[in-house]
């Protein structure tokens, strides 16, 4: 039987063969990295800290505005594209692209796995 | 005299180390890196100096020297004080220029004979390290290995040694594996992993020492390559009001730190990651501003300590420090207070702060500098002390 942690860590993985995806990282969302796949040298526990708290602010930015809470945020530069989306209560996944990436079929699996994150976790 | 296992935090919580003559098994569950344990005691005890005798039993001498070398540990100076029993080379028809050769590994009685004739040559107080007793198991069964276990322990026992085992907990017959736990060994360190809320992390503890009473609760650990292990603590939060020095404190601690700033004041957070004294923390600093609290309480949850820092000079602030441990539910956590800018003329002393704001004794309150680094290693050793101390 695979633990609860490997069962994450392929739930990155097959996240990371979508085309257009170049890193994938679960975080509590009190900011801990619970898992990162992502080139070496870059400093995963930071990347997490930071889209815990963007994703907590933009959350709760809208619903100060009295808006539901919005579905994920996506952070657009020339370099590619970040997106954060909550999985559950405790955990958020966030993805890193290529720029030329297109968000359709990205955005389908994210939620897929959000979804099998929830579950796990 | 201990032998000490150069584990950051371990030897404090054997009391020292090892005595001699006693025996201590790596007991190590599946999946966690656990070999490094062994391999940082051996380097420790030949870096200061120490005889040590190794069992190879699964690979070839080299591997193991391989296997030290990734960790940055260089053992080639210290190989006169480094005995190989070789038990793998006549397993594959090979030959071994070690010191001692075990001529048939599948028969127990082999290596008994080479670890009673390396236990004689060596002097008192010697490290005989049996480099994977899952492999001696695998090789002459778990009966019989036990059987000898028993006489090499009572054998280091007589001859003041201490005798120190790696094992992996493969699915042994369970009795072998609960006798291994309880009664064979005068300590047992297990080694496993963790899911605990959401960190999942690799821990070690003391399951049993039979000379030591002190209790030791787990620790997290991660192994760093070069640098061995170190006990890891994924969120320290730092947090106090605005403009009291938390951002400066993060970025003089830690070997590298990233704040959120806009306007000159931290709009998100700061996280700073040390690796001090073997210990590796990841290091969270909130804003200080009410506006913020959303913020605050967000990123405050799974800490295992708290900074309480605070401007020495301005008592008027303090009320709004005691709310932020409020906020961050610091009160329940170990906690202790930075009494930074104590370069400004007009700060208060630690004594004057305790009396003013009445906080209680067991909560400690350090004098710091931020911008020039005074006390603020003493304020981390002071916490990590709390946050793993026994208790
Ligand atoms: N004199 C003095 N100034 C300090 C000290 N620590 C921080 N500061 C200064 O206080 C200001 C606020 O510091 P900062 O770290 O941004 O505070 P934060 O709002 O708590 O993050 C900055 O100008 C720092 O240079 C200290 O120990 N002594
Ligand atoms: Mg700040």
């Amino acid at each position: 039987m695979d633990s609860t942690i490997e069962l994450l860590e392929k739930v990155l993985t097959d996240l990371k063969k979508v085309g257009g995806v170049e890193a994938s990282a679960l975080a509590s969302r009190d900011g801990l990295l619970i898992k990162a796949i992502m080139p070496s040298g870059q400093h995963a526990e930071t990347f997490a800290a930071m889209s815990a708290t963007m994703l907590g602010a933009a959350e709760t930015a809208t619903t100060e505005l009295g808006k539901r809470i919005p579905e994920r945020v996506i952070v657009e530069s020339d370099h590619g594209k970040l997106i954060a989306t909550g999985a559950g209560p405790k955990a958020l996944l966030v993805l890193l692209t290529t720029p030329e990436a297109g968000l359709g079929l990205i955005l389908l699996e994210m939620d897929k796995a959000a979804q099998n994150v929830k579950e796990l976790l | 005299m201990m032998v000490e296992t150069g584990i950051p935090k371990l030897d404090e919580f054997l009391d020292g180390g090892i005595p001699k003559g006693k025996s201590l098994i790596y007991f190590n569950h599946l999946g966690v890196e656990g070999d490094v344990f062994g391999m940082q005691t051996l380097y420790h005890n030949l870096a200061k100096g120490g005889t040590c005798v190794y069992v190879t039993s699964s690979s070839n001498p080299e591997t193991m020297k391989d296997h030290l070398r990734e960790f940055g540990w260089n053992i080639k100076q210290f190989d006169d004080k480094l005995l190989i029993i070789d038990g793998f080379s006549s397993l594959i028809g090979g030959l071994s220029t070690e010191n001692y050769v075990v001529s048939n590994p599948e028969s127990i009685d082999s290596m008994t004979e080479m670890i009673d004739r390396a236990m004689k040559d060596v002097p008192k107080g010697s490290i005989i390290m049996v480099g994977s007793l899952s492999s001696i198991m695998d090789l002459c069964g778990e009966e019989n290995t036990l059987n000898a276990v028993k006489m090499w322990n009572r054998m280091a026992m007589i001859r003041e040694h201490v005798l120190i085992y790696n094992f992996t907990a493969w699915p042994y017959e369970e009795s072998t594996l609960k006798s291994m736990k309880n009664d064979i060994f005068n300590c047992v360190i297990s080694i496993g992993g963790i899911e605990e809320r959401v960190i999942f992390g690799q821990y070690f503890g003391v399951l049993k020492a039979d000379w030591s009473k002190v209790e030791m609760r787990s620790m997290l650990f991660r192994v760093l390559r070069p640098g061995g292990i170190r006990i890891y603590i994924p969120k320290i939060l730092v947090t106090g009001p605005f403009n009291a020095g938390k951002s400066s404190f993060i970025h003089s601690l830690s070997t590298r730190a990233v704040s959120v700033d806009r306007l000159g004041t931290t709009i998100a957070l700061d996280h700073g990651h040390i690796d001090y004294k073997g210990f590796s923390a990841d290091i969270f600093g909130t804003p200080g501003q009410e506006r913020f609290d959303p913020i605050i309480k967000m990123i405050s949850g799974e800490a295992m300590g708290i900074f309480l820092v605070v401007d020495s000079t301005l008592p008027k602030d303090f009320i709004r420090a005691k709310q932020m441990l409020e906020i961050t539910k610091g009160y329940g956590l170990p906690h202790i207070i930075v009494a930074n800018k104590q370069d400004l003329p007009g700060a208060l002393s630690a004594d004057e702060i305790r009396n003013h704001f009445n906080i209680p004794k067991d909560v400690p309150i350090v004098p710091t500098v931020a911008t020039s680094k005074k006390g603020i290693y003493e304020a981390f050793d002071i916490l990590v002390e709390k946050i793993t101390g026994g208790d």
